[in-house]
């Protein structure tokens, strides 16, 4: 029921609103299903009074009123019940009576989007479409100047090393001495990222782990997935499929006791062990997963009773310096495997990425850094965080690369990039351009969410609800009512398909660079980009 | 010709020094242009001997080739050509060639037959890298052949699209792969003989098939040929043993697509919950299903379900009514055509549904009417009220529970003792004045209740409520006694002591009391010019009551803006009243009334109207009094627990709110005296948002009879069987469901989907939409 007009400064129209729903009742069968779908309850039916006034030509009898009552879909303009634009109820629709349609001005919900006080939280993603990645073009083509590849005929071998490559001379000299040395994994370039078994739904989670599965079996392909903070289903554990897993420890350090009461159990070691000390999407900011999320599966799997909040800090508690913290959390990690799995840090994109990068130099058992950027995702965080805070992945990779290169120690430890790699759908473009920056693999999630379980996120704002338990694909959700739509077994299909071609692709960038058996890892002559200052900050071509 | 079967010599040397490529090809080509069909060239390593020597016609042109052939001998060979090195050969042999046949007695570099499209290549030892390459079967021609006796190197058959090769394997390079590394990448079409092991071939483009007696009779009738051009006729016999040889294929584009990987669902059955067990990660954690489910579900896997909350919210009607009438169920039986009962509904909750609801009520309950919030006229209650004049009493029950002396019988102590008494209990009213009815009766001008209408409430009233002691000015002693012989005691004293100001001449002025009381019996007297100090609802009283007695200057003033609002407002005003504020009262004279600016408004008769407070001087002790008023709390209950207080005697109010104490105050010492425990019994409120009125015509605004308020009632929080859910509903799932002469509205779980148009569509507000019970 409109009001009599009586206003408050948050009373918006559908004007004001970013998604606009258009209903067109000519093709509307008000067959409920746009209603029954839509995860905000951002429509219902309304009530419509329609007038027409008979007035007869000539006037000849007195003018009549008459009234008709109608039923359409109508939109809320309630903050509360903003539309999220995800455009589900356009999915269901029979006739396509129905889609949002983004609006034409600044979106003034976002000036009230804080009621009570509380700023804007979100899932998702930074929604900014541009990035300089995408910029960036392989302009050294090999024709005749080095062997000419073909990306279908000839054979390749890309893999990438994940832990500490000491130099030759050291190496032989422990193994003339029968000392330590770090394990190292050949993996491939291409890692899902971290995201957690409770942040991700499990039908999600196991579709992910399935295709790891099948890449790593079926088709060969070293491929890894971490873990994300929140655990590991202890069957995983138990399993041999435990070896393609990154096991990430964070602040809150949730189900780790679980873990290591399977050590005993396990058949295999993890691939590595990931320690994050920041995200890309929210620098600096920790997590809560809401009590009324930890169901009895999410409390099971973090070693935790149901029902209780759960937060990772955004520092860990007894880190004081980055010698000591650093040092110490790597020393445990590897201590629970025998030394056998390479254990590195994870920070986000940051001005003080040389610093984490130096230490880590100085400590041999470092197996690598992986730095998240500006552009990476996270199933909620403060707007403000997501939006304002961090550093670009480029010249963050970048400057550690050539760092590494005044030390002599490209090729020793190596840097895994994330945080919005292939957000525009450029997978492979993005994943070379930062390989050749430096990079020696990349992380990716959002990619992962949306090319294999068809998350609905772009960076306009769209959808955007991880972090209410409302994915309406059912990739971020724990109510099985919402992630039943989501079938591991095809989630498992996608992640195939999407690493099947991103391995043709990569192919086709790097072998007219003349490239087969290893990564062009910061290979930058071959890069160019047509921005004079961002060609001067990467240090690779300026071309026009 | 003479000179045809002479062999043409062609060096490529001359005098000590090798002539250019370009040289020797001019002298070829002169040679065959002068006739000669019989060449022998001398080759110093020089490019693409043998080739493009179309001149010579279709007269067949040999070609021998001694010392070290070039690259890409016989390069665009013509099917004329023949042509014999009688050595090794270097890159590229018989390439794009189209259709010479070319002989080497001996191995062959890379990239040997590469692009050839005709004619035959055959060759006495082994070749390099990536022979046979790019080979193509034009239709117009016969099939390119290239034959060779040992083996050949990497990368062979890459994208050969067309032709024959035959590798026979003997005295190869490499005797444990005769068809060397990653053949048959990107192979389309053509086919590969060969005689000896492999160590794969490109499954993706090639697959191995059984050779037929036309392939083998085509095999074997070829292969003298070809051992005859290189001389080792001998070998025949070796190489005749039909099961030494297999044959490549390429796969045509439809076996290509059904590339065979295990299917993801034989992967999870056999290896994924073959390792992890059944239920695959998390089947040790979960007990329920998580196999795929629809978007849209119906049943337990429905989001939401429509819950039919009949009576759970109380109409804002209702819920604005201090005495809490359900107008809405009222409105209800009138649609139903039971007027009758709409009437007597009333009595349920106060004594005077027509005094007070038909005429002195400012319809608190109009006031909240959800149609009001739409700029849509509130359903006319007062019809209803005046039209309850007939409504019949209840049947009593016998009067056996509690003793309860009732002190003051205005609209509070009649309405406790009225609802007491229904409910079994035995109420006695006491009251100073000589008449029951309180300030109704005693000083609410006739103009504004007409006092057959008020006599006719109070006479039903004296039916249910015999035991009335009028006249009996109470003291606290009295009190203590009552307090021995009754179970309760319910002070409903009122406010009967006007407030005074201090100001000189106060023994001037009239309180609005005692000149209402006077004039109600026609005992009062005005002059021709009234001033009113207070301009509230009883100072408007007062003045409607001045003129009807004859003033005809009347003004009212007020410290602040009038509190005067409806009825009383209106009828002062129609009086030619007039209203001054912010004015401050400095004196009352014998000219009028002077203010503190001096200013002097003349006056006949001065009338205070500010108030009146309670006079609690007969209350005892035991019962704490604040500032004036008897303290009570939520149950009307006072300090002392055989005492309760309502009425102005607690908080100046409206005579709905001393109706709705009255009420309250009952059902308190009814649910003591019963043993029960005490609780609010009001209903929440029913959201205004929850109610559709696009169902009802907005220019409605005069209402003409009882029926056509009831039609317009919304019928808020109570469904009135309208139909509109069960047609609405896309599925069908709601369905009426009649039980002992009421019903109710049920969803099918099965059909329902949760999408909520029940909700959205009703008019009244019933069915509201909650979130499924969680799963795990």
């Amino acid at each position: 029921m409109s009001s009599n007009g009586a206003i408050t400064p948050s009373s918006l129209s559908v004007k004001d609103l970013l998604w606009q729903v258009h209903w067109s009742k000519d093709r509307c069968t008000l067959c409920g299903r746009c209603a029954a779908v839509c995860p905000v309850h951002a429509i219902e039916l309304g009530v419509h009074r329609l007038r027409s006034v008979q007035t007869p030509l000539g006037l000849v009898n007195s003018p009549s009123n008459s009234y008709q009552v109608y039923y359409g879909i109508r939109q809320k303009t309630d903050p509360a019940y903003g539309c999220i634009g995800c455009g589900m109820c356009n999915l269901v629709c029979p006739n396509d009576a129905i889609m949002p349609f983004k609006g034409d001005e600044t979106d003034k919900l976002k000036f009230h989007i804080n009621r009570g006080g509380q700023p804007r939280k979100r899932g998702g993603r930074r929604n900014v479409p541009e990035g300089v990645l995408d910029r960036i073009k392989f302009m050294r083509i090999s024709m005749l100047t080095d062997p000419a590849l073909d990306a279908g005929r000839h054979e390749f071998e890309l893999r990438t090393l994940l832990g500490r490559v000491l130099p030759p001379e050291e190496n032989l000299r422990l193994v003339r001495e029968q000392g330590w040395i770090p394990p190292v994994r050949e993996i491939y370039p291409l890692i899902i990222g971290s995201m957690s078994f409770g942040a991700l739904s499990p039908n999600m989670w196991e579709g992910l782990q399935m295709g790891v599965a099948y890449l790593n079996e079926e088709l060969g392909m070293p491929v890894c997935m971490a873990t994300g903070e929140g655990g590991c289903p202890p069957r995983l554990l138990r399993s041999r499929f435990l070896k393609y897993t990154i096991l990430q420890i964070a602040s809150g350090y949730f189900g780790w006791d679980e873990i290591i009461h399977a050590l005993p159990e396990m058949k295999e070691d993890p691939a590595a062990i990931e320690i994050k000390y920041g995200q890309g999407a929210k620098p600096g900011d920790g997590g809560l997963l809401m009590w009324y999320k930890v169901n009895k599966l999410i409390a099971a799997i973090r070693g935790v009773p149901p029902g209780v909040s759960l937060p990772s800090p955004p520092t860990h508690q007894t880190k004081y310096s980055i010698e000591e913290a650093v040092a110490k959390m790597i020393q445990s990690m590897y201590m629970a495997w025998g030394f056998r799995v390479p254990v590195y840090p994870k920070i986000s994109g940051t001005s003080t990425a040389l610093a984490v990068l130096n230490n880590l130099t100085r400590n041999p058992y470092a197996a690598g850094l992986a730095i998240d950027g500006e552009d990476g995702g996270t199933g909620a965080a403060f707007n403000i965080s997501m939006n304002h805070m961090g550093h670009p992945i480029a010249s963050n990779i970048r400057d550690c690369y050539l760092n590494l290169v005044k030390l002599g120690k490209q090729n020793e430890i190596p840097i895994f990039a994330g945080g919005g790699v292939g957000k525009n759908g450029n997978l492979a473009a993005n994943a070379a351009a930062l390989i050749m920056l430096g990079a020696s693999g990349v992380q990716v999630g959002k990619y992962m969410m949306q090319a294999a379980a068809g998350c609905l996120g772009s960076e306009s704002d769209r959808c955007n609800v991880c972090n209410i338990g409302l994915c309406p694909k059912g990739i971020t959700s724990q109510d099985p009512r919402l992630y039943r739509r989501l079938d591991p077994e095809k989630v498992a299909e996608r992640v195939v398909d999407v690493f099947l071609s991103f391995d043709t692709e990569l192919k086709k960038i790097v072998a007219p660079l003349g490239r087969s058996t290893s990564l062009p890892i910061g290979m930058s002559d071959a890069l160019g980009i047509d921005d004079y200052n961002a060609a001067e900050r990467l240090q690779i071509k300026y071309v026009v | 010709m003479e000179n045809n079967n002479q062999c043409c010599q062609i060096h490529g040397v001359e005098n000590g020094h090798r002539i250019e490529s370009r040289i020797l090809e001019e002298r070829i080509q002169k040679a065959v242009a002068d006739g000669h069909r019989n060449l022998e060239v001398n080759a110093f390593g020089h490019h693409g001997i043998g080739g493009r020597l179309w001149s010579a016609g279709n007269e067949p042109v040999y070609v021998k080739v001694l010392g070290s052939s070039g690259q890409r001998t016989g390069s665009m060979g013509f099917p004329n050509t023949r042509i014999e090195v009688m050595g090794p050969t270097s890159d590229d042999i018989g390439w794009l060639n189209a259709g010479a046949e070319i002989t080497v007695h001996g191995n062959a570099t890379n990239g040997a037959a590469n692009a050839m499209a005709q004619g035959k290549v055959y060759i006495d030892g082994n070749i390099g890298a990536r022979g046979m390459t790019m080979t193509k079967h034009n239709p117009r021609f016969g099939a390119p052949e290239l034959w060779v006796r040992g083996t050949v190197g990497d990368y062979f058959a890459e994208f050969m699209a067309g032709g024959i090769a035959v590798i026979c394997g003997f005295e190869g390079q490499d005797p444990e792969n005769v068809l060397g590394y990653r053949p048959c990448v990107g192979m389309v079409g053509g086919r590969i003989y060969f005689r000896g092991p492999h160590m794969g071939f490109s499954q993706a483009d090639a697959k191995l098939a059984p050779i037929s007696d036309a392939d083998w009779e085509w095999l074997t009738s070829n292969l003298k040929l070809f051992l005859d051009r290189i001389g080792r006729a001998e070998l025949f016999e070796t190489f005749s043993k039909r099961d030494e040889w297999q044959m490549l294929l390429a796969r045509t584009p439809a076996e290509k697509g059904g590339k065979t990987r295990r299917s993801m669902d034989g992967f999870r059955h056999d290896v994924w919950d073959a390792e992890l067990g059944r239920g695959g990660l998390i089947g040790d954690l979960v007990d329920f299903d998580r196999s795929p489910v629809p978007v849209i579900t119906s049943g337990f896997m429905r989001r939401f379900i429509p819950v039919w909350e009949n009576h759970k919210y109380a109409a804002p009607c209702e819920a604005s009514c201090p005495t809490g009438i359900p107008v809405q169920e009222r409105w209800k039986l009138v649609r139903e055509g039971r007027v009758e009962e709409a009437l007597d509904l009333a009595l349920a909750y106060t004594p005077f549904p027509a005094t007070i609801c038909g005429y002195l009520c400012p319809n608190l309950c109009m006031q909240g009417c959800s149609r009001g919030q739409v700029s849509m006229a509130p359903v006319d209650v007062t019809k209803l009220g005046k039209a309850s004049i007939d409504a019949k009493l209840p049947e009593l029950p016998p009067a056996d529970g509690k003793r309860v002396a009732v002190i003051g019988a205005g609209p509070a102590g009649i309405s406790v003792a009225w609802q007491l008494r229904q409910k079994g209990h035995d109420p006695v009213l006491y009251d100073m004045q000589g008449k029951l009815g309180g300030k109704i009766s005693a000083a609410i001008p006739s103009s504004r209740i007409p006092v057959d209408v008020l006599q006719s409430e109070l006479e039903r009233i004296q039916k249910v409520i015999p035991r009335v002691n009028l006249q009996q000015k109470l003291s606290r002693d009295d009190i203590e006694q009552l307090k021995m012989d009754f179970d309760f005691i319910v002070i409903a004293s009122g406010a009967q002591k006007p407030r005074m100001i201090p100001i000189p001449g106060k023994e001037r002025l009239v309180t609005a009391l005692d000149f209402l009381r006077a004039s109600k019996l026609d005992a009062a007297k005005v002059g021709k010019r009234v001033v009113i100090i207070g301009a509230g609802n009883v100072g408007c009283d007062a003045a409607s009551e001045a003129h009807r007695l004859g003033a005809e200057d009347i003004t009212l003033i007020d410290i602040q803006e009038p509190a005067s609002f409806g009825k009383e407002r209106k009828e002062a005003e129609a009086a030619g009243a007039k209203f001054r504020w912010p004015v401050f009262t400095k004196a009352v004279t014998a000219e009028g009334v002077e203010l503190k600016t001096g200013e002097v408004i003349p006056a006949d008769t001065v009338i205070l109207s500010i108030g009146d407070a309670p006079e609690l001087d007969f209350v005892p002790e035991s019962v704490v009094v604040e500032r004036g008023f008897v303290r009570v709390d939520d149950f009307q209950r006072t300090s002392d627990p055989q005492i309760f207080a309502i009425g102005d005697a607690v908080k100046p109010g409206l005579l709905t709110d001393a109706i709705g104490a009255g009420r309250k105050a009952a059902q308190t010492i009814d649910d003591i005296a019963t043993g029960k425990a005490l609780q609010q019994r009001l209903r929440k409120v029913i959201d205004y948002s929850r109610v559709k009125l696009e169902y009802f015509d907005p220019r409605f605004v005069e209402f003409g009879s009882v029926a056509e308020c009831g039609s317009q009632c919304s019928s808020c929080g109570s469904c009135r069987d309208c139909g509109v859910c069960s047609t609405i509903c896309p599925r069908g799932a709601i369905s009426k469901r009649e039980t002992n002469g009421s019903f109710e509205l049920v969803v099918d779980e099965d059909k329902c989907i949760g999408c909520g148009f029940c909700a959205g569509a009703c008019p009244c507000g019933i069915w509201t939409l909650i979130e499924n019970e969680p799963i795990g």
